[in-house]
């Protein structure tokens, strides 16, 4: 297993939105999408995706309803709001721009 | 997201708080079990994949925490702690916390009651349809601004109706009013034209309106009851309608009963029962009787002004057509909204309302000081926690729940003092035909209150606090938290609040004590007549069974005749009216001597129709000639009687006795009468002025009238004592014949001047509520000062100070305080008294005497005040107070 790094505060909500844009999942889903995307080099404390999943939901980024999975338990399936995918287009924009300004700054300096 | 759809999700997750609790809790197990299931799949053991699942997966209890804080009940639950914490704190200081409930809510609860009595006095609608196209027409004259209109007059204005829109009137008097097997009473009657009630939109609650033919002579006699005498009189009897009653002894078909909203007296009154107005063809043509209250009704598209300028042009028109009668008199329009209050609540309310505002402005200042003081006492509490990290609003939060607490606490006892005011105010200010001062006391008034509460407790008790956090961290934590006796600014700040506190209640107090004081000399003004020993009721003949002046006259001789055998009466005397008032009888008369001015423009004066005796029965003095006598009867030469200065404008220094008069307004030939006495000026009662000045008597058996007052003077007895006798003696003169407020005069006279009495008792208790919250500030702020100088204290005296220099040095301090207050409040109590001035010309408000009353007291009340916690200073015991330091 890679070394793993702290995630940079503020960044769990865009990395959960860019999961959520391929189509919706549950709670777990998204963990192990997180994951997978991330080789298992993301240290954070699973449970702390929720909190952040009802920030975004009440903020109207995602929705959320509750359905069967495959194996016939209930779970709760959030998907993207349209404001939610513009939230995201924002977060990335902003997040391009910073990395590369850092990068900029730490190659040049 | 808009931010109300944020808000109402977030009050929907709170009902559904248990609901959406079990749904995380499901989600979390959820993922736990899939965690759990999948390490377990990686060869752990059951135990140790769900340990390494719940690893992974963090803190539950924290994360869910969160979770909350993202649905917003974080801020909840803080906001329940906080207030959970500020009860207990409040409760901690009990005398703290009832004297700032208590101060909140007598001060809110003044303005309240006083914010209510104005809804329901000036901004109640009256209870009409289509209010803002009805307008109130007077004819202004000289002698009335607010005058009626005569009966060909209106309805020369009812021909033009096409230009305004819809008139109707009505013409009110008293009547007599007897039914069988019910003793006969006086009632308030008006007669009014058939599209009154349509006009107004007023359906009556049983049976009909007025029918259009039923203003024709004749068909008339129909009366509409009023929701009042229905219930009072008729016991609100279901077969009221087709009833017969007699009204002025002629029988009356009773057809409707109107509605209770109807009762609202701030348009015509209390009237009784409606009748039709018939213009009979002599009636029709009468342009001298000005009995008529003109209402109209504006056509849609007719603004206020375009009608205002209307009526005035046909008032212009008919003093030219008709100067005989109108040449002083022109037209006017208003709202008939506008005149619910009448021409003196108009003046009164808002002076109330702004007196009551000042009582709540006092409250105020109490209030920050109290917090100021408390909050200072913390100050090292917050200086500590502001060291440790705290952020600004951490600290305030906790003040923040007190103030609100407060607050709420506060504004509940204002809705009670309130209601209590508005009954007790209600009921005292009830007069004889049950109007009253309406308070109004709606949803409106009550979110008032506690919106008052909350931006009182809230501003005032964070002001200070604030002001408290601007404190130098370091050196209140260097002064050893007794830096409440350093900073300077704050102790500056109170003692404005004192200063402000003390101008405020000496504005509130004089203006008090000046209208009270003033009230009580009219009160008691008896100038030129005396009404002690008199007794007074008023007597309406009804037409039909004193139908003619012989009639008339033949019964008030018999009645003086009876009444004045009856043992323990001086003398009895009847008149159109009583000195204690204005005249109500306004005439105009040619002067013998004078050039004739132009017709209508002839001198006015206030004229009383009155018995021989009439002013031994009232004590009033005969200047020059001879009072009436008997042998002034209806076939002798007319004569007349004129006051003093009467007599000195009519004919200078010459000789008035056997000068003529004559009444203006009619033929060419005039009925000159003969001037054969003089009597003494009077002032009546009123506290208004009267616009005419000039007092002319006529004697009653030349002019015999329908509508009387009696007097009788008793002689060694009291005259209370007579009213049984007198009632008596009228019953066997005519049993159908009520005698309407038959009693001592001076009973009737402060009857009469009720309203102002109710006026001297807010006074009062605003000006009592303004000393003593006053009082409560000065002593707070004194006894907070004396608690942090005791060490000082405990030094001077260890230095040999005696404790009378201490007691005088604390007494000084504070005395000083309410001298600066004081003063500047005189500046404010001279603009009340002006105010008080200007809306009562008839009250005396320049009493220096008072003046220098007030601020006496009021210096009094602070320096006991301030001596109560004063007397602390010299029991400071010097080694206790060192030692504790």
């Amino acid at each position: 297993m890679a070394q793993k790094s702290e995630l940079m505060p503020g960044t769990l909500d865009m990395l959960v939105l860019r999961v959520l844009s391929r189509g919706e999942l549950h709670g777990w889903g998204i963990t192990n999408k997180l994951e997978q995307l991330s080789n298992s080099a993301l240290k954070v404390d699973e449970g702390s995706l929720y909190p952040s999943l009802y920030r975004m939901e009440e903020k109207g980024w995602i929705e959320a309803e509750w359905r069967k999975t495959e194996n016939n338990r209930r779970a709760k399936y959030y998907s993207l709001t349209r404001t939610g995918r513009k939230q995201l287009e924002t977060e990335q924009a902003n997040w391009d721009r910073m990395s590369t300004v850092i990068a900029m700054v730490m190659e040049s300096a | 997201m808009n931010l109300l759809r944020r808000i109402a999700r977030r009050i929907g997750y709170l009902f559904r708080r248990h609901s959406t609790e079990a749904e995380m809790a499901e989600e979390m197990r959820f993922h736990l079990e899939q965690r759990t299931a999948e390490l377990e799949a990686d060869g752990l053991s059951a135990e140790e994949a769900r340990y390494a699942a719940q690893r992974k997966f963090g803190n539950t209890a924290s994360i869910e925490e969160q979770a909350r804080d993202a649905w917003g009940w974080g801020w909840l639950e803080r906001l329940a702690k906080d207030l959970r914490f500020a009860f207990r704190q409040l409760v901690r200081s009990p005398g703290f916390s009832i004297l700032a409930i208590v101060t909140l809510g007598l001060g809110i609860g003044a303005n309240t009651s006083m914010f209510s009595a104005l809804n329901g006095v000036v901004f109640k609608q009256l209870p009409y349809a289509n209010l803002d196209q009805l307008d109130r027409i007077y004819r202004v004259t000289p002698q009335n601004a607010e005058g009626n209109m005569s009966p060909a007059d209106f309805l020369e204005l009812q021909k033009s109706s096409d230009t305004y829109g819809d008139y109707a009137a009505s013409a009110h008097n008293q009547v007599s009013l007897s039914d069988p097997g019910q003793p006969a009473q006086q009632a308030s009657a008006a007669r009014a034209t058939a599209n009154f009630f349509s006009m107004l939109g007023v359906q009556p609650q049983l049976g009909r309106g007025f029918l259009p033919g039923e203003g024709a002579a004749g068909l008339d006699r129909v009366a509409v009851l009023s929701q009042r005498i229905w219930l009072n009189r008729y016991g609100g009897a279901e077969d009221i309608v087709g009833r017969t009653v007699r009204i002025d002894g002629q029988p009356h078909q009773i057809v409707g009963v109107l509605p209770a909203s109807f009762n609202d007296w701030r348009h015509l009154g209390y009237v009784d029962f409606f009748r039709p107005l018939a213009f009979t063809p002599e009636i029709a043509v009468d342009r001298k009787t000005t009995n008529l209250q003109v209402i109209g009704r504006r056509a849609p598209g007719v603004s206020l002004q375009d009608g205002a300028a209307f009526i005035e042009s046909v008032g212009i028109r008919l003093a030219q057509e008709f100067p005989e009668f109108n040449a002083e008199s022109s037209w006017r329009t208003v709202t008939l909204q506008s005149t619910a209050a009448g021409s003196g609540g108009v003046t009164v309310m808002p002076m109330l309302v702004a007196l009551s505002a000042f009582v709540l402005l006092i409250a105020c200042s109490n209030l920050a000081n109290f917090l100021l003081a408390r909050t200072m006492a913390r100050a090292r509490e917050f200086a500590v926690r502001a060291a440790l990290g705290a952020s600004r609003l951490q600290l305030l939060r906790p003040l923040i729940a007190e103030s609100l607490l407060l607050s709420i606490a506060g504004g509940g006892l204002a809705i009670v003092v309130a209601l209590w005011f508005s009954d007790w105010a209600a009921v005292r200010s009830t007069g004889d035909n049950g109007e009253q001062v309406t308070f109004d006391v709606n949803w409106l008034v009550m979110g008032w209150a506690f919106l008052a509460s909350l931006v009182t407790a809230v501003a005032f008790g964070l002001a200070p606090a604030l002001f408290a956090l601007r404190l130098n961290l370091n050196d209140t934590l260097k002064s050893g938290g007794r830096g409440a006796t350093g900073g300077r600014g704050h102790q500056r700040f109170r003692q404005v609040l004192i200063v402000g506190q003390f101008a405020l209640a000496m504005v509130l107090l004089s203006g008090a004590a000046l209208f009270i004081r003033g009230l009580d000399e009219l009160h008691d003004r008896r100038a030129g007549w005396e009404s002690a020993q008199v007794v007074t009721g008023s007597i309406v003949l009804p037409s039909g069974t004193y139908g003619d002046a012989e009639k008339i006259s033949a019964f008030q001789r018999l009645m003086l005749e009876r009444l004045g055998t009856l043992p323990g009466v001086a003398s009895v005397s009847v008149a159109t009216a009583t000195p204690f008032f204005h005249w109500s009888d306004i005439r105009k008369f040619h002067i013998e001597g004078h050039e004739r001015p132009p017709a209508g423009k002839e001198p006015a004066a206030m004229v009383n129709t009155i018995s021989p005796q009439f002013f031994e029965t009232f004590g009033m003095r005969i200047v020059a000639g001879r009072d009436f006598t008997e042998r002034d009867n209806a076939t002798a030469t007319k004569v007349y009687l004129v006051s003093e200065s009467t007599a000195r404008a009519y004919f200078g220094d010459a000789n008035p006795i056997g000068r003529r008069l004559a009444p203006a307004g009619g033929n060419a030939d005039l009925d000159w009468g003969e001037v054969v006495g003089v009597i003494a000026d009077f002032q009546p009662n009123d506290p208004d002025p009267s616009l005419v000045v000039h007092h002319i008597y006529v004697v009653m058996a030349q002019e015999p009238q329908r509508q009387f007052e009696l007097a009788v003077r008793a002689e060694n007895v009291a005259p209370s004592a007579l009213v049984a006798s007198i009632r008596a003696t009228m019953t066997d003169l005519d049993a159908d014949l009520p005698v309407r407020r038959l009693q001592p005069a001076d009973k009737f006279i402060a009857r009469m001047l009720y309203q102002l009495g109710v006026l001297r008792d807010m006074l009062t208790a605003f000006g009592a509520l303004g000393l003593g919250l006053a009082s409560i500030g000065i002593y707070g702020i004194i006894a907070r000062t004396m608690a942090q100088r005791t060490g000082e204290f405990a030094i001077r005296i260890a230095l040999g100070a005696s404790v009378r220099n201490l007691t005088r040095l604390v007494l000084a301090s504070g005395v000083k305080l309410a001298l600066v207050g004081s003063a500047l409040g005189l500046f404010g109590a001279f603009g009340v008294s002006s105010i008080i001035a200007a809306a009562f010309p008839g009250i005396r408000t320049d009493n220096l005497l008072v003046l220098a009353g007030t601020t006496f007291l009021l210096v009094a009340i602070a320096l006991l005040a301030c001596w109560l916690p004063a007397r602390r200073a010299g029991k400071v015991n010097p080694v206790d107070a060192l030692r504790a330091e």
